[in-house]
This record gives structure tokens, C-alpha cells and sequence, in this order.
């Protein structure tokens, strides 16, 4: 495969240089055919660090906790990587970034790389790209990426699929919120944080939070998660919180769900892939496009079922094609 | 491929105390389609090109009102020539006299805009100024 990206900037990035870092998360978000080659320049630093999804409706906390979180990490003698991902506007395709307004305290703090993200094609939810990006920052050393979603819609899910442990961040108000949550997202945090314990109201939480569990409401193949209360705002929680997750960050190492994870994210990456490259060979091979276009019209026309169709044009792939594709030197 | 969106870094560096010009420029610059990250009032020009270097940005947005905008623009273009970001756009807002302005394009800034200026031309400038220095 030809190589586009420059050795030199793979060389100060290895050396620890922060500017070819951010050079290098720019590819993986812009360049998405250059992907593949990060990836395998990447390969064999990969695999240690603990990726930590920080979710929660908007106005929670979430980039001031996420800031404290790194600071605390990086005094435990982490490196931490932390993506902050944005709405992208589905009208302009623009984005207002306002996280590192709150993580003002992590300027100059060479233990910490900071990037914002916005949403893109990913539609109000993680970009795309997020994977990526957390595979340059851990590519660069860090072993902690905190990754703070939009925290509305799709993202509370999204960052399920490409983390290894999720914090759902909530405040005293938002008693109520948890019952419009996303489905599945309170079952599926590691570990729920009340923030703002300094504002009235953090009992109600408290006690629909119990109710939620005490009810049996939630799926029963996960223990319920730890719920902790925080003050950002005042700093209050924040060495608890951190050893909290430490210690989750352990029992998951440990226990090798870490690597489960990692297995089954590197499973799902290569089925998708391979379908895209199947794809591409195949569309290129027979025009799939234009022909389903127009077998589409006329299915719908007639109301009738598109199954023969799909039957059919699946029993004419053979794989011999692609290998003689391959042979002629397409391959990847 | 579709164009990548530009990438603004706003700030207001300095004691002066609301940046509501800020957003607004900031506002206009996302419904243009870019992608900016704000990073609020009384930032140190350190904070500002370092928060530039992560972000990768094409732009660097400065609103002063302060009167203070000399010391601040040399700053923040002296270190962004120092970390490698000399081939980035330093740009910004504020009311400053023509002399100054022509010392500071002598150094290496961009075109400055006053409160009295539309958005527009902001944006206009900035799609301009980046079409015209593509980054390898
Ligand atoms: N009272 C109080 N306010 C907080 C606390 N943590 C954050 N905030 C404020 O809540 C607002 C939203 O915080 P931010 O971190 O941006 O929330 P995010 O949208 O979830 O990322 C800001 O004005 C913060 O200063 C806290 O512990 N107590
Ligand atoms: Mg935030």
C-alpha cells in the first residue's frame, strides 16, 4: 500500500512531539482512507490503555469532572488522553467547542493531551472518527482517554461500542431526566456520579437511582454499579472518584475483560471492513449501484419484494473473482 | 471528498471582563460551517497557542477590547512561530488604530476587524486567507 503519511512527522511524533500529535489526530479525523495506514503504525503500542466514556445530559459537568479526573490520573502517574466531542450543527456542519472552558487547570500540563471533536456525520452523537483519535493519543503514551460525549441522543450509546468503561454523570436536578435517559445507558455505566453534591436536590437522585436498582428494573447480568457523589465546583469527591476508577480500571485489567473488549472492538472493525472492501470490489465489479437503483424503482412500482433480487445477485458471487482481483494487485 | 471544515481557536486574552463580541464573531463562524473551539474570557497567550497546538487549528481568533491588544497579539504570534505554528492564521477584533494594525501585519498578523465590522467579512477573510495557504 502506498504510504502518505510523512516519516518525519512519525518520527517527531514518536519522540514525543505534541504538534505531530495533533497533526496525526487531524489525519485520523479528516482522512479516513489514511486510517488503515495509522492504524498499522500503531498496532503494536496499542493495547494497554483503559478508555473511559464520561456521559450525561448536557450542563451536568461532565468537562469540568473530566478535567479533575485527568489532573487526579495524571498525579497517580497516568498519561491521559481526553477527547471532547460536540455537536456538529446538521445545518452549517459547523460546531461551537465550549469544553476547555472548563478544563482551564489543565493548560501547559505536559502528563495531559486535550482535543475537541466535533460530531460530524456521526449526527449529535460520538464522531466517527473517535476510535481513531483515542489510537493516536494512546499511540502517544497515554494510558487513561477519557472521552466526554454530547451526552444527548445516540452518543450515550455510541460511546458503549469503543470504550472499556462508562461514567454516567448526573446532577441534583435530574431526577426526572433518568427516566427519558436513553434505554440501556444506567444499566450499562460502570459507575454513576451525582455531581454538584453542593446544589439542594441530590437525594431525589439518590433515591430514584435506588428505587431504579432496588426495583430489579434493570437487567440483572451486571452488579449494580457504585454511585458516587462529587462537587466539581468545590473539589469535593474527586480523590474518591479517581480511586474508584482505578480501582475498576484494575479488576478489569485484570481480569481480562480489558482484552474481551479490545477482541471483540477488533473483531467488529474487521467485519465491517472486509463488508466495505467485499463491497467496493463487488460494486465495481458488476455496477451494483446503478442497478439497484433501477431494480428499486421497479420493485417498488409493482410492490413487489426485493428477497429474489438480494437471492439471486448473492449466488452469482463467487470468490474466485475477488482473488484474481486481488492478484492483479488491488488488494489492500 | 467533501472539504474539511476550518478550525478556529477563539480567545480573549486579557482582563477585560465580556466577550459577547467574541461570540457572536465565534457564532457566525459556525453557521459559516467551521468548527470552533472557545476557550473563553482571560486566557494567557501560553494557554491560547497551546490550546492551538492540540486543537491542529487553521486559525487563531483574538478579541481584545482591553487596549492592551500590542503586547498580546506579539505574544501569541511569537509563540506560535516558536511551537511550529507560524503557518497558521493569527487574526482577531478589537479597536485598534491603523498604526498598530500595520505593525502587527508587519510581524506576521492577519487582518484585524473593529466592533462596528460585519461577521461576514470575518468569515469571507478566513475562507479566503485558508484556500489560499493550503497546509501539507
Ligand atoms: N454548583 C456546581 N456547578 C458545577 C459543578 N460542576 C460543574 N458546574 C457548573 O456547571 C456548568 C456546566 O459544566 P460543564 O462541565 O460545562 O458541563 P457539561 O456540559 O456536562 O460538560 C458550568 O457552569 C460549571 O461551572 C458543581 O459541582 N457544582
Ligand atoms: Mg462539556
Amino acid at each position: 500500500m502506498k504510504k502518505s503519511i510523512p516519516e518525519d512527522l512519525w518520527k517527531a511524533f514518536f519522540q514525543g512531539d505534541r504538534l505531530a500529535c495533533a497533526r496525526l489526530i487531524t489525519i485520523a479525523e479528516n482522512r479516513k482512507e489514511r486510517v488503515p495506514e495509522l492504524r498499522d503504525a500503531l498496532a503494536n503500542r496499542l493495547g494497554r490503555a483503559v478508555r473511559i466514556g464520561i456521559t450525561g445530559p448536557p450542563g451536568v459537568g461532565k468537562s469540568t469532572l473530566t478535567s479533575l479526573l485527568a489532573l487526579g490520573m495524571a498525579d497517580a502517574g497516568h498519561k491521559v488522553g481526553i477527547v471532547a466531542v460536540d455537536p456538529s450543527s446538521p445545518f452549517s456542519g459547523g460546531a461551537f467547542m465550549g469544553d476547555r472552558v472548563r478544563m482551564e487547570g489543565l493548560v501547559g500540563d505536559q502528563r495531559i493531551y486535550m482535543r475537541s471533536l466535533a460530531s460530524r456525520e456521526g449526527h449529535g452523537g460520538l464522531s466517527p472518527s473517535t476510535p481513531d483519535v483515542a489510537d493516536v493519543l494512546e499511540g502517544f503514551g497515554m494510558d487513561r482517554i477519557l472521552i466526554e460525549t454530547v451526552g444527548v441522543g445516540q452518543a450515550e450509546l455510541d460511546v458503549l461500542e469503543c470504550t472499556d468503561l462508562v461514567v454516567l454523570v448526573l446532577q441534583p436536578s435530574t431526577g426526572d431526566a433518568i427516566q427519558t435517559m436513553k434505554a440501556g445507558i444506567i444499566e450499562a455505566a460502570d459507575l454513576i456520579v451525582v455531581n454538584k453534591a453542593d446544589l439542594p436536590g441530590k437525594d431525589v437522585v439518590l433515591n430514584s437511582l435506588r428505587f431504579l436498582f432496588g426495583m430489579g428494573l434493570t437487567k440483572k447480568i451486571r452488579p449494580v454499579p457504585p454511585v458516587m457523589t462529587t462537587s466539581a465546583m468545590q473539589n469535593e469527591g474527586l480523590p474518591e472518584l479517581v480511586a474508584e476508577l482505578e480501582k475498576l480500571a484494575s479488576v478489569l485489567l485484570d481480569s481480562g475483560r480489558h482484552a474481551d473488549l479490545r477482541r471483540a472492538r477488533m473483531e467488529k472493525e474487521i467485519r465491517e471492513a472486509i463488508s466495505q472492501c467485499l463491497w467496493t470490489a463487488y460494486d465495481g465489479l458488476t455496477g451494483a449501484t446503478k442497478c439497484i437503483q433501477e431494480k428499486a424503482r421497479e420493485l417498488v412500482e409493482k410492490a413487489e419484494s426485493p428477497y429474489p433480487f438480494i437471492r439471486e445477485s448473492c449466488s452469482r458471487v463467487r470468490v474466485q473473482a475477488l482473488d484474481k482481483e486481488a492478484s492483479n494487485g488491488h488488494g489492500a | 471528498m467533501a472539504e474539511q471544515p476550518i478550525k478556529v481557536v477563539v480567545g480573549k486574552p486579557g482582563l477585560d471582563g465580556h466577550d459577547r463580541g467574541a461570540k457572536v464573531v465565534a457564532r457566525a463562524l459556525v453557521e459559516a460551517g467551521m468548527e470552533v473551539v472557545y476557550l473563553g474570557l482571560q486566557q494567557t497567550p501560553e494557554a491560547i497557542v497551546a490550546a492551538a497546538l492540540e486543537e491542529d487549528a487553521d486559525v487563531i481568533g483574538l478579541s481584545i477590547l482591553s487596549g492592551a491588544h500590542m503586547p498580546h497579539f506579539r505574544r501569541v504570534k511569537e509563540l506560535m512561530d516558536q511551537q511550529g505554528l507560524g503557518d497558521r492564521l493569527l487574526t482577531g477584533g478589537g479597536i485598534i488604530p491603523t498604526k498598530d494594525q500595520e505593525t502587527l501585519s508587519g510581524m506576521g498578523v492577519g487582518k484585524l476587524f473593529g466592533p462596528g465590522d460585519d461577521p461576514q467579512m470575518i468569515v469571507a477573510y478566513i475562507r479566503e486567507w485558508v484556500k489560499e495557504h493550503p497546509r501539507a
